[in-house]
């Protein structure tokens, strides 16, 4: 005879970040059947220090810290490929976006550094001239970088085809910008 | 056909080749491009992967300026610029309460129903096959070809809406007008980790490798690419990848608004193929294309 147990209501003690994702972005984790489709098909889950599924387990079970240090916050591609193979439609890179920017705020434990860097410096770059210049982001990364020879046979390569550009266009109404960042930037702080 | 241009901050430098290209097939299939006026940088990775509300204000901005400009569809050949554009799209339908605030601080209202297209989108889905067919001089006969789609051109399939996230077709059928070959592969689909291509070239390598390796096992002799990100990465960083089992890799990355110039007998110099870091020349010389 198969045994009958009582089922385990995710939803009668959903952890406070499970709640919050549920607030703000709409996503109930509660809904995951830990099938694993996300990880199964994840473009970079090899490099992961831990799995999209694990990651949204982790949700479950409350542990905030641990997600806010998660490494596979960073090298998450963004690719939408879990998005599309989830049964239950939960939008993964979403979440991560989500802890991603807490952690940048919270200026937690971040593992790569390198990387929470270039996203700031094209931010800059857009907030003063309101597009990026990719020539001028690539010196300031490698100076933040402290490596001024990274991507360097990459950079020589396209500066013979002509493609590296010290002056290239910019949005004229900046004024219409810059307010987009600052007040955005506050609200998402306190979230 | 009028329709609102988005190019993209890589068409000033890094894709001018797809930048002309694009704009060089649309005069040649009667689409009126007008460039969004004082378009802002889509955000990219980095302003969403910080600041959800970022990437949406900025995207706002330009659906707005998209308006403004009094049209209601607009087209970008970047597969990333199209993601976040149509992202903000997406949002502005489907939950234009939260998007308030922004149209607040752009002092603005939401721009609703704006139309947003990859330029290979509004190709298949404005012109039937048979008439690019009809606009066929040099038919691209022989040529083994990789049609690579990428992540982000058709997902999530929710927001995009356009073909078929898992297998696509349209750039397949798209080249098999143009008299070419499309091989079929598994990994036309996958990204190329090209976001990473500066700040984390170990996973851009990675990926992108495998992706060269897909495409040669299925025999092809060209892939061929629909966003800049994805172009750099798997042309430019081609030198740096070492194949399996050894020698080097030489396959042309091309664009498909260049392949169709090509088929619609436009010159090798007019298409700007030069640009690119692993020359098609030799290729296109085999196939008597140039
Ligand atoms: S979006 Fe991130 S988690 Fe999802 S499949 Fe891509 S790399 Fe993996
Ligand atoms: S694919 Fe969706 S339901 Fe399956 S484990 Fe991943 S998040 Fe959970």
């Amino acid at each position: 005879m198969i045994e009958t147990y009582a089922i385990r209501r995710p939803e009668a003690q959903e952890s406070p970040i499970a709640r919050q994702i549920r607030e703000d972005l709409g996503i109930d984790v509660a809904r995951c059947l830990e099938c694993g489709k996300c990880t199964g098909g994840c473009s970079y889950a090899a490099g992961f220090d831990y799995t999209p599924r694990k990651i949204i387990q982790l949700v479950k079970l409350g542990e905030f810290d641990k997600l806010l240090s998660l490494d596979a916050l960073w090298t998450c591609l963004s690719c939408q490929l879990c998005v599309d193979r989830c049964p239950s439609g939960i939008n993964i890179p979403r979440i991560m976006d989500y802890l991603r920017a807490r952690a940048h705020r919270a200026n937690s434990n971040i593992t790569h550094k390198n990387i929470e860097k270039f996203y700031e410096i094209m931010l800059s770059d857009i907030k003063n001239r309101g597009r990026i210049s990719e020539t001028i982001m690539m010196i300031k990364y490698n100076l933040a970088i402290k490596n001024l020879f990274a991507n360097a046979s990459f950079g020589k390569k396209l500066f013979l085809k002509g493609k590296l550009k010290f002056f290239s266009p910019r949005t004229h109404n900046i004024k219409t910008i810059q307010p987009l960042f600052r007040r955005l930037s506050e609200k998402d702080g306190q979230a | 056909m009028n329709v609102a241009f988005y190019p993209g901050c890589s068409h000033h430098g890094l894709a001018q080749e797809y930048d002309h290209t694009s704009r060089l097939i649309c005069s040649h299939l009667a689409v009126n491009l007008t460039e969004v006026e004082d378009w802002n940088c889509c955000g990219a990775t980095a302003a969403h992967s910080l600041d959800h509300d970022l990437s949406l204000a900025l995207n706002v901005r330009n659906l707005a300026q998209v308006k403004r400009g009094g049209h209601d569809s607009v087209v970008t050949p970047c597969s990333g610029c199209f993601s976040r554009l149509k992202t903000a799209a997406h949002e502005i339908r489907h939950d234009p309460d939260r998007l308030a605030e922004i149209s607040r601080k752009l002092e603005c209202p939401l721009p609703e129903n704006v139309e947003v297209r990859h330029l290979l989108q509004l190709i298949v889905e404005e012109y039937s096959l048979d008439r690019i067919r009809a606009l066929v001089k040099k038919p691209l006969c022989g040529l083994k070809a990789a049609a690579y789609y990428g992540c982000l051109l058709t997902r999530p399939a929710a927001v995009t809406r356009f073909d078929d996230p898992e297998q696509p077709r349209s750039m397949d059928n798209l080249l098999q007008a143009l008299g070419a070959e499309p091989v079929t592969w598994s990994y036309k689909a996958e990204c190329c980790g090209g976001g990473f291509n500066a700040s984390e070239p170990v996973i851009a390598l990675e990926l992108g490798q495998a992706i060269l390796d897909s495409a040669k096992n299925a025999g092809a002799e060209a892939i061929i690419a629909a966003c800049p990100l994805c172009q750099m990465n798997l042309d430019g960083r081609q030198g740096e990848m070492t194949p399996p089992f050894g020698g080097k890799y030489d396959i042309p990355v091309v664009y498909f608004t260049q392949l169709m110039g090509l088929a619609f007998g436009y010159a090798w110099r007019e298409l700007r193929f030069k640009k690119l870091i692993v020359n098609p020349r030799k290729l296109l010389e085999k196939y008597c294309l140039l």
